[in-house]
């Protein structure tokens, strides 16, 4: 049989890089396949799926040397817009590849674009949306979904162009968890229906359990390319190159088992075979830990009081939120997509203004202070660091907030000399911010709210768009400041993250706090959790199962007896 | 926040076929210019207020009413300080140079609204299609198209910047002059270089969805000519004569005013 993809000796190389992107990269994948990428960040992952259409080489520049044939064309001899009709690619940044004034009309662009008949786009527009799960949105324009729904709009978009290929680069980083299951659902009854090739690029480890094969690179190159289950067994190696381990199979490692476990189910099972036990003892030491620290919380220092807030012309955000931060905490905020989670925390520092109800800051209320004010005390950072980089020098990024306060240099010298070395930037102070990896931006971003010397830092999705090591030294940096008696809160997704980082949880649902508690208690809610699109890790699930709320695989090593 | 102006509503106006409303917006523009004086201009800016009216889309001037304020208050005080005239008025300005400011500012806010009008009652789609119908090449319409799209998506993305920006102490409502001016910059450099980027993925996004792959495309929004069409189309023709008809018989023009 013809092969779906068959790529030879491919190296490229971006004009003005010295960088390979990628290199000898030998890939041969069948019909019907489903295989997912992997590896950390630079490792070549979206320049491999951009070769696949044929954006490389005819989109960017550079050079190209190899053969990359798909479904029996040469990219090289043909255009993206040909290669189009059978290679779909889904890009990582859903926001700008979604350009028309409603739901239904950007579904149909593609089809239109191949000439497809009315009859048949009509048919395609209904059966893809109510394949990712936006009926009854058709209407909408996507500027007004939810990330996660234009995310699950951008793929709609291009599975109405039915691709026997279609590869997707990240395809679900805003999505609650479930919904990121829900992604890989839909693509796997695809393959299996629709006999499509499937290209998944993915750093979720999770997700991955689903595929067949498992390619991982690392600086351009192929390091392993297997079945699932072999590779995803290889827990030290992925660990080693910054990819997240699945937590199962690496506590089974870590307690010296040879045959490793993969799923929640085969963990349980395996470990009551073994004749394992939780000690009772050890989990009980870990709980009297989370009182103590939570005795040792100062003072409140943001009071929330029957929070209501309403955007104009739609349905309240919020209703009814109350909630106290105690100085000292390190809160999660989590929730499904347009739960409300951003809209609350954007009160603390006066961003938005109650519509009904009251923010107490320091016991004064958000609307007498206002955010130039607040700012002192309340620091933010955003989601995007490129939505707030302008300077060209790290220094002048960093001391942009003390120098607009009017603080004479010396001391502005000295707020920047701190805040880098907070973030481990010392040195790197003459550097152009824009010339760092995502994740030094993102420290560049935190680094200039520091410098305000802040109370409380809000992080919004402090993780995202970072790959795992670069996540763990993210929150490592901003356990540390914790630790140097900021209140953190902050907004995420990634649930391991909330797991093994935060004290203290509030779970939002439809504008209201579904569940708050310490992380330990509300992992123990899972049921509870699910029903707001949200899933503990695996190695929490593992521990409820047994009956003892573990957060991480440390946790459940330390609890672990093999003995007899 | 929705940046678009366009408003999803079932109006007859909202159902006529995009090459009606594209003529009707080019009519509403030459009866705007045919009088100088404000009772006439006044007349109409009537018709179109009422065209806007039926197409149920007037609530959009709350977004907009600003702008008309500031252009019809800076235009009358400017055409009457720069216009001459025959009959004292207030001070150095003479009625016939108000008149005449005044007439040209309802003029501005005629052309205006004429066209929030039709954004707000066509989408985006409908504008290139009724284009391509009416012979402009396709590419070209997509062009013009996302010309407009980006205004929205630059408007979005810099409210996001604001909010990260003030997050951080920046106080835009103080300072003088120069300070205020330069206190844009964190806000510019940002929006520039995300619009930029993000124009580049909305290429490589085109290309993978087979822009320009068949010389000719399908559509899936449909537009035909319909009998609404028609009756709009004739109520305006005669509109339209009427107007010229007043304007050859030098209705609506200001004795004695001399332009600057």
């Amino acid at each position: 049989m013809e092969l779906a993809i068959d790529i030879h000796d491919l190296s490229y190389r971006y004009r003005g890089q010295k960088r390979q992107a990628l290199q000898g990269i030998n890939l041969q994948v069948q019909r019907g396949d489903f295989i997912v990428v992997m590896g950390p960040s630079e490792a070549g992952k979206s320049t491999l799926s951009e070769c696949l259409n044929g954006l490389v080489p005819h989109f960017f520049r550079g050079k190209f040397r190899g053969q990359v044939i798909v479904l029996g064309r040469n990219t090289r001899e043909h255009s993206v817009a040909e290669m189009a009709e059978h290679v779909g690619l889904v890009f990582q940044d859903f926001e700008s590849q979604l350009f028309s004034t409603n739901v239904s009309l950007e579904v149909a662009f593609g089809p239109e674009n191949f000439a497809v008949p009315w009859e048949e786009i009509d048919v395609r527009v209904k059966r893809t949306l109510a394949l990712v799960g936006l009926t009854g949105m058709e209407n909408r324009t996507p500027a007004s979904l939810s990330g996660g729904q234009k995310q699950k709009l951008a793929i709609a978009s291009v599975l109405a162009m039915e691709p026997s290929i279609l590869c997707m680069d990240e395809p679900t980083t805003d999505l609650d968890p479930i919904s990121k299951l829900g992604i890989f659902a839909i693509a796997d009854e695809l393959r299996r229906n629709q006999e499509m090739t499937l290209i998944i690029v993915e750093h979720e480890t999770e997700e991955a359990l689903k595929a067949q094969r498992i390619v991982l690179m690392k600086e351009g190159t192929i390091l392993r390319d297997g079945p699932a289950t072999e590779v995803l067994r290889e827990v030290d190696l992925m660990e080693e190159i910054g990819v997240q381990p699945l937590q199962v199979p690496l506590f089974f490692k870590r307690c010296g088992a040879r045959d490793l476990p993969l799923t929640v189910e085969d963990g349980v099972e395996a470990f009551q075979r073994r004749g394992w036990r939780i000690d009772e003892a050890a989990v009980e030491a870990l709980r009297r830990q989370d009182a103590q620290r939570a005795q040792t919380y100062g003072d409140v220092l943001i009071k929330v009081q029957d929070l209501t807030h309403q955007y104009p012309g739609r349905v309240d955000a919020l209703r009814g939120v109350d909630l106290e931060i105690r100085r000292g905490e390190f809160l999660a905020v989590v929730g499904q997509n347009g739960s409300g989670k951003t809209t609350l925390v954007k009160h603390f520092n006066g961003l938005l203004e109650p519509t009904g109800g009251a923010v107490l800051v320091d016991g004064q209320d958000t609307r007498e202070q206002g955010v130039y004010k607040l700012g002192q005390r309340v620091a933010y950072v955003f989601q995007n660091p490129d939505h707030q980089i302008f300077s060209q020098t790290v220094y002048d990024e960093v001391a942009f907030s003390p120098r607009i306060r009017n603080l004479p240099e010396a001391e502005v010298k000295e707020r920047v000399k701190e805040a880098l070395e907070a973030v481990g930037l010392v040195g790197m102070e003459q550097e152009d911010p824009f010339s760092l990896t995502k994740g030094g931006r993102e420290r560049v971003a935190v680094a200039s709210v520091l410098s305000a010397r802040p109370d409380i830092i809000i992080l919004d999705e402090p993780t995202t768009g970072l790959d795992y090591a670069e996540q763990r030294s993210m929150m490592e940096l901003v356990s540390r400041l914790n630790q140097q008696g900021h209140t953190i809160i902050f907004v995420t997704h990634s649930m391991w993250v909330v797991a093994e980082y935060a004290h203290r949880v509030v779970v939002m649902k439809d504008g209201h706090v579904l569940l708050q508690g310490l992380t330990r208690e509300v992992f123990a809610e899972e049921e509870k959790l699910r029903q707001t699109f949200l899933q503990p890790p695996q190695i929490v699930s593992l521990s409820n199962q047994l009956g003892h709320t573990l957060l991480s695989v440390p946790e459940m090593v330390q609890c672990t007896r093999m003995e007899g | 926040m929705d940046p678009y102006l366009y408003l999803d509503r079932d109006s007859i106006v909202h159902r006529l076929d995009p090459r009606t409303k594209i003529t009707l917006m080019l009519a509403s523009f030459v009866l705007g210019l045919l009088f100088m004086h404000p009772a006439w201009s006044l007349l109409a800016l009537g018709v179109v207020l009422i065209h806007g009216a039926i197409s149920r889309s007037l609530s959009n001037l709350k977004r907009i009413w600003f702008i008309l304020f500031m252009l019809s208050t800076m235009g009358t005080v400017l055409w009457a300080l720069f216009s001459k005239g025959a009959t004292p008025f207030i001070g150095p300005i003479k009625l016939e140079a108000f008149l005449f400011g005044l007439g040209s500012a309802i003029r501005i806010d005629t052309f205006i609204i004429a066209g929030m009008i039709f954004l707000s009652t066509t989408r985006n789609e409908e504008m290139v299609l009724g284009m391509v119908r009416m012979g402009v090449p396709y590419r070209l319409c997509f062009a013009f198209s996302t010309a407009l799209r980006l205004v929205p998506t630059i408007t979005s993305t810099a409210y996001t910047i604001s909010q990260a920006q003030r997050s951080r102490g920046l106080d835009l409502d103080s300072g003088n002059a120069i300070q205020r001016f330069r206190k844009n910059i964190p806000l510019v450099v940002p929006t520039f270089l995300s619009t930029i980027r993000s124009t580049n993925v909305f290429a490589m996004a085109l290309d993978a969805k087979g822009f320009g792959a068949r010389p000719k495309r399908t559509s899936y929004l449909r537009i035909g000519l319909h009998a609404a069409d028609f009756v709009f189309l004739v109520i305006m023709v005669i509109l339209l004569a009427a107007g010229i008809a007043l304007w050859a018989m030098h209705f609506g023009r200001i004795p004695g005013l001399v332009k600057f």
